[in-house]
């Protein structure tokens, strides 16, 4: 094995390269491809919004509609993370320290609203009460929407409190209102608020709900000024102005998790949660996710078979099959290329954190408000120049990467950070070297958390549209551009078994998503999530 | 030649200085027990042994091998060292078997052969019929022998253990204790045990080094350590001392509360003395006695108890063996039965 | 996971290179043989995709087209510059089609393309021809409205307070509102927008949308094309609650625009598209539009979708449709005013 060096005489200049430097430097060279990547949408941006005259520009931001708009979209902010928070931290602790029957099926209907598109509802909706739109309408189904990762960010960290300090909390004479805001919030903060920021996102990008409903918020701005289309650079200053708002929500959601303690040591063994079993604690819960059930998963199923067996055209079986085969793969591409892509970011911030790392998480984190309409168009920029490319299949899979990344790579992040340091210096001294420790240690652990995210890019891939217009190829239709091309409210029985079909399979992967992990040995990491 | 041989390391941890100057060997066979407070550096050295940090200065060889010095680093996968961290540190998606196995070569080895290291390693930890089970199964304590089962099965030249026992209660802690010192002393493993617990270095190891602010002050055997500390702060690092103020005279007498200032010589040091609790015998009172305190308290340990007396407003503990018949307020007459460890101040 | 099994990878790495090669292939005919033709087309699925059918079938050529909206395909054909994949664009209305040529991005077509098509409805160079017309009407619920406005400038009643419905977004209210700026002044349209914007419309995504909302009852006008009520009609399987109406002769609300196409300078298939655009200019084709799609045919003397005027006998007022590629100044307009 290795030679002993004793008996020679021992030189200073004897130099010996570092195994580890070359594989950083290749590490920081991949992470920082994809960086420019993920920049591409932004130098668009910088470029178009460039060919304004600065005094134009300061006109555009500054003018009555823009701060209106402005306006509408902080609102709607704000109201639906204050929303889903409430009651997804509510549920979440109601499903986490209360006894209730069939815990582990109550949880599956409050994460499947992930599967079903924003338009999807509201066209549901619409069509349950005629006349449904406006303000109000658009929080409730975008609180809707994003209730499942308030859900699964909070029950994420509830599975890391100490159960011990919550009991000796309980001797010391707290409540279970005051055990909950001293002793159970500021560890779950954290969570909370990276569930919260995703919620945030995908309200600021959404495009379907928002639409229809007649709010207007930036996103839908920035499309209408992009339909206008001979004003781009005014869309392009638009956009800008919500990658800034994007990037203050980034930013103060850092600082709410640096307030929160992170550090956690897993323990061999979790201890066990004596579960309350007050009766109207039971009940609520019950009652609350019932109610959601009914809101969020039984109207617009019903509204949708309804709709699919009313349907007076003949329905097409061979084109829905063609259409469904199209969408999975392409969202299914989509998805490994995201983890492709994301798994540089994820190798280097589960080592030291680095400045260079810190950042470009950043960047894709920010990027993750981008409309589709501004990524989809910044690809038909550059892609066009690209020959056999531009259309394909690949580069609109490219783009569901570039459009989700964030998701993938934040699970990668937490579920590679996750892995313990004693784990990976074990097998160290077992004789394994770095890669192999990646390779054998690492990634199994991690395997179950980076799943998840794989399939949350999958699933967002699936319903994804404004980007998927511009960049699919002529002739290639998803479910998602088949459903939204129905056009009005009253040709929606032509949508529906498109719309149907779109739930159903997205359905599956959810569940799985959704199912708690019966040994905690996968960490479920939530912070990852977001649909546009 | 020593199995492990530590010249003057030196190791940084960001601009913080872990180790100092630190120097230490340990032969072929020798169990050595890492001694310290927490922050002293114990992990680090481990670790730095491990090859899981480069030190900045100095040399580790391991036998005749030099595996670290200035440009020189072995890295730690080429080492051939056991190492069982604090928390266990089992990976969580294989069996308990597979763990075993985990770092065995599969090139050196053929299958059966490894099936029967497997079965060897679970006898020698106690653990048949546990294969396969999967690590959040086990409690602490069947961790800690897995981890250790899993180092040993490499056949490595030297044992790094992190304070294995630390989780456990202290029952269960002596007997999975005992039950480790046996399995290394029997494959007459080199091994390194870090522990803050003073009974247990002194009941385990062939040698204690005792470790403060990233420097190894004392090393040698437990007798050694106990009895010749070089320092108050190393004789309390080692058990339960008393410090008491003291003067030596010209005379070459030690004037300290049990023996009290008779003759007229002239004081040339004043310092402390270090007397171990159960040096001091007492017996029943008596009016020729040179000494007297009065029992203030008295602590039962079944086997034996420590016994505070009061002597002339200083408070004096002894250690005393079960049974007695002394009670509280009870006024004794004190003798000290052993060396007089005298540190002058300075 | 399944990424650990190598051969998964590589099975998946070659189904993906494979499926973007397929999808993604231009089709690359000799110069003489063409076998497929790319459109971008702003018109619907629904209406035109029985034209483009027949043309295949006579024709012997495929066509891929690439549905969307007319905007949004022209901002998609500016984007795409020199490197656009499109043959022909057939646009909704002479707006977007005008933007393609002040980028240059059209040719030139011969004289004998088209050439029943009468000048005022092609553009100046021929980059472009109109092949059917839509008028802007309005739209209004009879039970509600007695007394019909005569002119756009009634719009600005308080009367119509909340009740009237437009679509800035559409290409047809800005083709309108570029004829207003023409005809009128930029002054006079910034008033008159102001003053509309300030009676509280509705706005609609779509000039459907505005018909069904009077259907529903939910305003009682609005401004859209000729066809929208037959169409909703046709959508919803009953007649809807409203009807159709024309101002004043003269009166810029009765614009006349046209839907058409052209060439795009990228294409290496000049002379098929030119075909195709010969077919939706034909007699035949152009009657079929009249009956099948209730629009306006440009040949002189055709005859009128049902229930409606000929083209000549609506009153429309005297705008060079070239005029109407001045969108970007409208937007420019819509924008400051506040309805974009």
């Amino acid at each position: 094995m290795s030679t002993t060096i004793a008996d020679r005489p021992l030189s200073p200049a004897l130099k010996q390269p570092s195994p580890r430097s070359g594989w950083k430097f290749a590490l920081n060279v991949a992470v920082g491809v994809v960086a420019a990547l993920s920049l591409i949408p932004f130098i668009y941006l910088l470029v178009r919004a460039g060919d304004k005259p600065l005094s134009e520009i300061t006109d555009l931001l500054l003018r009555k509609k823009t701060l209106e708009v402005l306006g509408t979209t902080a609102a709607l902010i704000s109201c639906v993370v204050a929303l889903t928070v409430s009651f997804g931290v509510a549920i979440a602790s109601g499903l986490h320290f209360i006894a209730l029957p069939f815990r582990r099926l109550l949880l599956i209907p409050t994460v499947l609203p992930l599967a079903i598109p924003s338009y999807v509802f509201t066209y549901t909706w619409i069509a349950f009460i005629p006349n449904f739109s406006g303000f109000a309408a658009a929080v409730f189904i975008l609180a809707l929407s994003t209730l499942p990762y308030i859900i699964l960010a909070t029950l994420s960290g509830l599975r890391r409190v100490d159960n011990a300090q919550i009991e000796v909390a309980r001797s010391l004479g707290l409540n279970y209102r005051k055990t909950f805001q001293r002793v159970i919030w500021p560890q779950i903060r954290g969570h909370v608020s990276a569930g919260a920021l995703l919620v945030g996102l995908y309200t600021m990008s959404d495009f379907g709900a928002v639409s229809l409903l007649n709010v207007e918020t930036l996103t839908v701005s920035i499309q209408n000024m992009y339909r206008a289309s001979y004003d781009r650079s005014a869309a392009a200053v638009i956009s800008l102005l919500l990658i800034t708002f994007s990037a203050l929500f980034v930013i103060s959601d850092e600082a709410i998790k640096k307030r929160s303690s992170q550090g956690e040591i897993i323990k061999a063994q979790s201890s066990r949660i004596s579960l309350i079993r007050r009766t109207y604690l039971r009940v609520s819960v019950i009652l609350t996710i019932a109610i959601f059930t009914v809101v969020a998963i039984l109207i617009p199923f019903t509204v949708l078979l309804t709709r699919f067996f009313t349907n007076p055209v003949a329905l097409d079986w061979f084109d829905l099959a063609r259409v469904t085969f199209a969408t999975i793969s392409v969202a299914a591409i989509g998805a490994l290329i995201a983890l492709i892509l994301s798994a540089p970011l994820g190798l280097l911030q589960s080592g030291k954190i680095t400045a260079f790392g810190s950042a470009t998480n950043k960047i894709v984190v920010i990027a993750h408000a981008l409309p589709g309409v501004v990524v989809g168009l910044a690809l038909v920029s550059i892609g066009s120049k690209l020959g056999f490319l531009y259309q394909s299949v690949f580069l609109l899979a490219f783009a569901y990467a570039l459009l989700f990344l964030a998701k993938s790579v934040t699970s990668m992040t937490s579920s590679l950070a996750r892995v313990p340091s004693g784990v990976k210096d074990v097998a160290s001294t077992l004789g394994l070297n770095q890669l192999s420790v990646i390779r054998k240690v690492v990634i199994p652990i991690a395997a179950p958390g980076i799943t998840t995210g794989t399939i949350l890019v999958f699933l967002s891939a699936m319903k994804e549209l404004p980007a998927t217009l511009m960049l699919r190829p002529t002739g290639f239709e998803t479910l998602a551009t088949q459903i939204w091309s129905s056009g009005s409210i009253n040709r929606f029985n032509e949508a529906a078994p498109y719309a149907l079909i779109l739930v159903l399979v997205a359905a599956l992967p959810t569940f799985f998503i959704s199912r708690p992990d019966q040994d905690d040995r996968a960490y479920i990491d939530s912070s990852s999530g977001g649909e546009k | 030649m020593n199995a492990l041989e530590l010249s003057h390391l030196k190791v940084l941890l960001g601009n913080k200085v872990v180790l100092d100057d630190l120097s230490f060997s340990l032969a072929q066979g020798q169990i050595a027990a890492l001694l310290g407070p927490s922050g002293c550096g114990k992990t680090t050295l481990l670790r730095s042994i491990a090859g899981l940090i480069r030190p900045s200065e100095g040399q580790i060889r391991f036998g005749k091998q030099l595996v670290s010095f200035s440009s020189i680093h072995l890295p730690a996968h080429k080492r051939k060292i056991g190492y069982v961290p604090q928390e266990g540190a089992l990976f969580p998606h294989l069996t308990i078997s597979e763990n075993i196995a985990f770092g065995i070569n599969r090139n050196e080895f053929t299958k059966d052969q490894i099936r029967q290291i497997m079965k060897e390693m679970l006898a020698l930890t106690g653990m048949e019929g546990y294969g396969d089970r999967l690590p959040h199964q086990l409690s602490g304590g069947q961790q800690t022998r897995i981890a250790l089962a899993r180092a040993l099965a490499i056949k490595p030249s030297i044992v790094l253990l992190d304070e294995p026992f630390s989780a456990l209660d202290a029952e269960l802690r002596a007997e999975l204790r005992t039950d480790v010192i046996k399995l290394l002393r029997s494959q007459n493993t080199t091994a390194i045990l870090v522990t803050h617990d003073r009974e247990e270095s002194l009941v385990s190891a062939d040698v204690i080094a005792l470790m403060r602010d990233g420097k190894i002050l004392q090393s040698g055997t437990p007798e050694e350590v106990y009895s010749s500390p070089i320092s108050p702060n190393i004789a309390t690092s080692t058990g339960d001392a008393l410090i008491l103020q003291a003067v030596e005279l010209a005379d070459g007498t030690t004037n300290y509360v049990l023996n009290p200032n008779k003759s007229l010589a002239k004081s040339l040091n004043t310092g402390h003395i270090v007397i171990r609790p159960e040096e001091i015998k007492i017996k029943r009172f008596t009016t020729d006695s040179l000494i007297s305190g009065c029992i203030i308290n008295i602590d039962y340990y079944g086997h034996d108890a420590m016994v505070s007396i009061d002597i002339a407003n200083e408070h004096i503990q002894v250690r005393i063996p079960a049974p007695f018949d002394f009670a509280v307020g009870e006024e004794v007459a004190l003798e000290h039965v052993g060396p007089l460890r005298f540190f002058a101040n300075n | 996971m399944k990424i650990r099994s190598k051969s998964t990878f590589a099975l998946l790495a070659l189904g993906t290179i494979s499926l973007g090669l397929l999808s993604g292939c231009s089709s690359s005919d000799q110069a003489s043989e063409v076998t497929e033709l790319t459109v971008y087309s702003g018109r619907s699925e629904e209406f035109i995709a029985p034209f483009f059918a027949q043309w295949e079938e006579e024709s012997g050529i495929k066509l891929n087209i690439r549905y969307g909206d007319s905007a949004e395909l022209s901002a998609q054909i500016l984007e795409e510059g020199d490197n656009s994949p499109a043959d022909l664009f057939l646009s909704q209305d002479a707006g977007s089609l005008g933007a393609i040529a002040d980028a240059g991005l059209f040719t030139s077509l011969p004289a004998d393309v088209a050439k029943e098509i009468p000048a005022i409805y092609t553009a100046e160079d021929r980059n472009w021809v109109g092949i059917t017309a839509r008028a802007r009407v309005f739209a209004y619920s009879p039970d509600r409205i007695k007394e019909l406005p005569q002119s756009v400038n009634d719009l600005t009643n308080p009367k119509y307070k909340n009740q009237l419905g437009i679509a800035p977004t559409n290409a047809s209210f800005q083709a309108f509102i570029t004829a207003l700026i023409e005809s009128k002044g930029r002054d006079f349209a910034k008033n008159w927008l102001t003053q509309v914007e300030a009676n509280g419309p509705k706005i609609y995504p779509k000039n459907s949308a505005i018909v069904e909302a009077i259907d529903s009852g939910e305003i009682s006008i609005g401004l859209v094309n000729h066809y929208y009520v037959w169409e909703v009609s046709k959508a919803l399987g009953r007649p809807v609650k409203a009807k159709i109406g024309f101002f004043a002769a003269g009166d810029i609300g009765n614009l006349i625009n046209v839907s058409g196409a052209g060439v795009l300078k990228s294409s290496s298939k000049a002379q098929a598209a030119q075909d195709l655009i010969n077919y939706f200019t034909s007699s035949a084709t152009q009657q079929k539009f009249v009956s099948d799609t209730h629009e306006y045919s440009l040949f002189a003397g055709a005859a009128a979708p049902a229930d409606l005027p000929k083209l000549t006998a609506i009153g429309a007022p005297s705008i060079d449709l070239k005029t109407l590629s001045k969108v970007k100044a409208t937007q420019e307009l819509l924008i400051e005013v506040g309805l974009l």
